[in-house]
């Protein structure tokens, strides 16, 4: 029925807008522009980064790429159809296979209703399954997100933060959803937490086929997670690349100031690096011109009149810089990250031997 | 000028309290310091037996996950713990000759503010939105110098200049609420240093701010430390930040330290199966090198601590051994120990 495209885009946003405010007649005149003209493609199989700061209009981006919100301008398609002429109907037979996990899982459970309810959920809301056929599908999805089916009558206050984002994403994955959009799905987490989780999203998007969207600002996590990077700045893509070209060689001012912010986890190379001057200006009153003009180490006058468009780079990436030719040139950016001392290696890879040892006999526990 | 020379006494008095040479001895040692919950199992303290030692000018990173109990740590030293229900059960805490924990509350409160100062977490829950900055600042530095309204607002301007405020004389006259979350972190900054203290604790200083702001407050600090030889406590839970900053790191598992040393020794050559789980468990910088290793399970909750290492349940290489009787903090290399009955691993867990 609906048309392929090309090069097998599941996802596509298209000129994308969503302005809050300065609707009626009692609210507020100002107008936030947090998304404001955002085009991009997601690859069959592919995961796909969004990166930015607070404010820069991800969150925003990924709730629009679902039909959460509506947005002011532009559109959605997913399978080359686009989702905003959906009615009801047909959006709630979508939503199976588009599914969100959430940056707060205890925010997002209900707390008035068992684990084992909350995960049968869209299993029953979609008509998958009834009775046991349907508890023995939730029993199947705990263990493959690492909880004891046994603990399925237990509410969301009794477990702890890794397992909460756990039953998130069970419940995502109830539906047998084609994409999952991860709204900054392990910074809540501690560290060794985080690790469990990262690894989870990757194996479960091996075994279902899934298409991933991560929406995060942890630039290390998406540059172990990620395929292609989106990154944004005040309601914009500046830049949009394949992961490892951007932490290589990244085009875009705004990414190589991200980049070089980043603590280098080596205490022998540490150096004295340029920095980002100055906030985030409010994406209320965004500057003239560029966006990024304002903070800017390479800024001209022609940056402060003239807004840059994405514009297409030979390898295929794309950034919204006028200069970014000769900007690439003056060697900012790219991080060089040490390998491990000898000694970390060798006992990293120990822990590692003994570490899958300890997994064997219970495969249950997480 | 004028307020370095009121300064002045204080200073001598504390060093003619004191009964050794300045020298070289540590500007804080913490020695045994254990903390107690009303209501927790018995023998289980959510501090355990915490030691560790800063010296003036240097930065000790306190590094753990949450619930490790770095902050009940920084919280028992500046005396904010409330009791109950927290008690303190051991140790003590010397800090330029005296002990901290045994200080009243009168002498605590002179010292707190002044010598010992403090920066949250969370910029805007520690700020009182109903004051200006001018106000707040002023208000400490008020509390602990003879000086009059104006000559603390005076100082409040300086230091909103020193942590690099932009119109500071402006931004005096600001409520917390029309700032941005780095700038309530260089107000707080600004609070903590008004006083020229001897002694910074951080908890978590940048931990709710983006990646970018982060680098600006993190430089901010390392300068202001290197212009006034504060000595500096830093929580953190992030081991990049840990890597740029500090000069000795302590890392906290369920309240104890199970590995400490000089911030390369723990970076290049970790000792504790949980230092080395944290290491293989953040994503690094540099092209994708296969999955991440992980620390099996969750710190387990008091009830269930185990008697031994409190690690054993997640530990890789752990026994029976491990679960019965606790390893002490045995010194691996001069200045470097590690909580690890089986430390260095590759000796005694490498052929098996």
């Amino acid at each position: 029925m609906s048309v392929m495209p090309a090069n097998d885009i599941i996802l596509e946003g298209v000129d994308l807008k969503k302005h809050f405010g300065g609707g009626g007649l009692l609210s507020s005149p100002t107008i936030v522009r947090a998304v404001d003209g955002v085009s991009l493609g997601v690859n069959r199989g592919e995961t796909f980064a969004v990166v930015g700061e607070s404010g820069c209009g991800k969150s925003t981006l990924g709730r629009l790429l679902l039909r959460l919100i509506e947005p002011t301008g532009g559109d959605v398609r997913y399978e080359g159809r686009s989702i905003l002429s959906l009615n009801k109907n047909e959006l709630r037979r979508l939503r199976r296979e588009l599914q969100i996990i959430f940056q707060d899982p205890y925010a997002s459970l209900n707390p008035r209703m068992n684990v084992g309810d909350i995960i049968a959920e869209p299993i029953w809301l979609h008509n998958l399954a009834s009775g046991r056929e349907k508890r023995e599908r939730v029993a199947d999805l705990m263990r493959t997100v690492g909880l004891l089916p046994t603990h399925s009558d237990r509410y969301p206050h009794e477990f702890s933060g890794g397992q909460r984002q756990r039953i998130g994403i069970a419940r995502a994955l109830a539906g047998d959803p084609k994409l999952i959009i991860g709204d900054e799905p392990v910074s809540a987490l501690d560290v060794s937490i985080q690790a469990q989780i990262i690894n989870l999203l990757e194996d479960l998007k091996d075994r279902f086929g899934l298409t991933l969207v991560i929406v995060a600002h942890d630039l290390a996590v998406i540059r172990h997670m990620s395929d292609r990077v989106a990154v944004m700045y005040l309601g914009e893509i500046v830049e949009l690349s394949d992961t490892d070209a951007l932490f290589d060689n990244p085009l875009h001012p705004y990414t190589q100031a991200l980049l070089a912010a980043i603590p280098v986890p080596s205490p022998s190379n540490r150096q004295p690096k340029a920095l980002l001057q100055g906030d985030v200006p409010s994406p209320a009153a965004p500057p003239s011109g560029c966006r990024f003009h304002t903070r800017c180490p390479h800024a001209r006058a022609l940056c402060k009149e003239q807004h840059p468009g994405l514009e297409t780079a030979p390898d295929g990436r794309q950034v919204a810089c006028h200069f970014w030719r000769e900007i690439q040139g003056a060697g900012a950016g790219s991080i060089s990250a040490p390998p491990p001392s000898a000694a970390l290696a060798k006992r990293l890879a120990l822990y590692r031997t003994w570490r899958e040892r300890q997994d064997k006999p219970v495969a249950t526990s997480p | 000028m004028g307020r370095e020379a009121a300064r002045q006494p204080t200073t001598e008095i504390h060093d003619l309290s004191k009964a050794s040479p300045v020298a070289e001895k540590p500007l804080l040692s913490v020695q045994g310091l254990s903390v107690r919950f009303d209501g927790a199992p018995k023998g289980i303290n959510v501090v355990d037996d915490v030691s560790f030692s800063v010296s003036k000018g240097k930065t000790l990173c306190i590094v753990g996950e949450s619930g490790c109990g770095k902050s009940v740590t920084s919280l028992a030293l500046m005396g904010l713990l409330p009791t109950p229900p927290a008690r303190i059960v051991a140790g003590s805490a010397h800090f330029d000759g005296r002990d901290l924990l045994t200080l009243t509350e009168r002498d605590r409160a002179d010292l707190r503010g002044d010598r010992l100062a403090m920066i949250f977490q969370e910029p805007m829950t520690s700020l009182n939105p109903a004051f200006t900055i001018g106000d707040q600042i002023a208000e400490g530095i008020a509390r602990h110098r003879k000086v009059s309204k104006a000559e603390a607002w005076e100082r409040a301007l300086d230091m909103l200049k020193k942590v690099r405020i932009p119109a500071p004389e402006k931004r005096l006259r600001a409520y917390p609420h029309e700032m941005s979350g780095g700038m309530r972190q260089r107000v707080m900054i600004a609070m903590a240093l008004a006083n020229d203290p001897q002694l910074l604790i951080a908890d978590e200083p940048t931990t709710a701010l983006d990646v970018t702001i982060q680098a600006q407050i993190l430089m901010l600090i390392r300068r202001l430390q290197e212009e006034t030889g504060t000595a500096m406590i830093l929580i953190t839970h992030d081991l990049g930040v840990v890597a740029e900053v500090a000069d000795e790191v302590a890392v906290m598992y369920a309240g104890r330290v199970v590995e400490s040393g000089p911030v390369e020794a723990i970076f290049e050559d970790p000792q504790h199966p949980y230092t080395i789980g944290l290491m293989g468990s953040v994503p690094s910088l540099g092209r994708r090198q296969g999955r991440l290793a992980t620390i099996r399970g969750t710190v387990p909750p008091a009830e269930l601590m185990p008697k031994g290492c409190r690690f054993t349940p997640r530990c890789p290489f752990s026994d029976a051994h491990c679960a019965n009787d606790p390893p002490p903090l045995a010194e691996i290399k001069p200045g470097h120990k590690a909580r690890c009955w089986y430390a260095p691993l590759e000796l005694h867990r490498g052929a098996a």
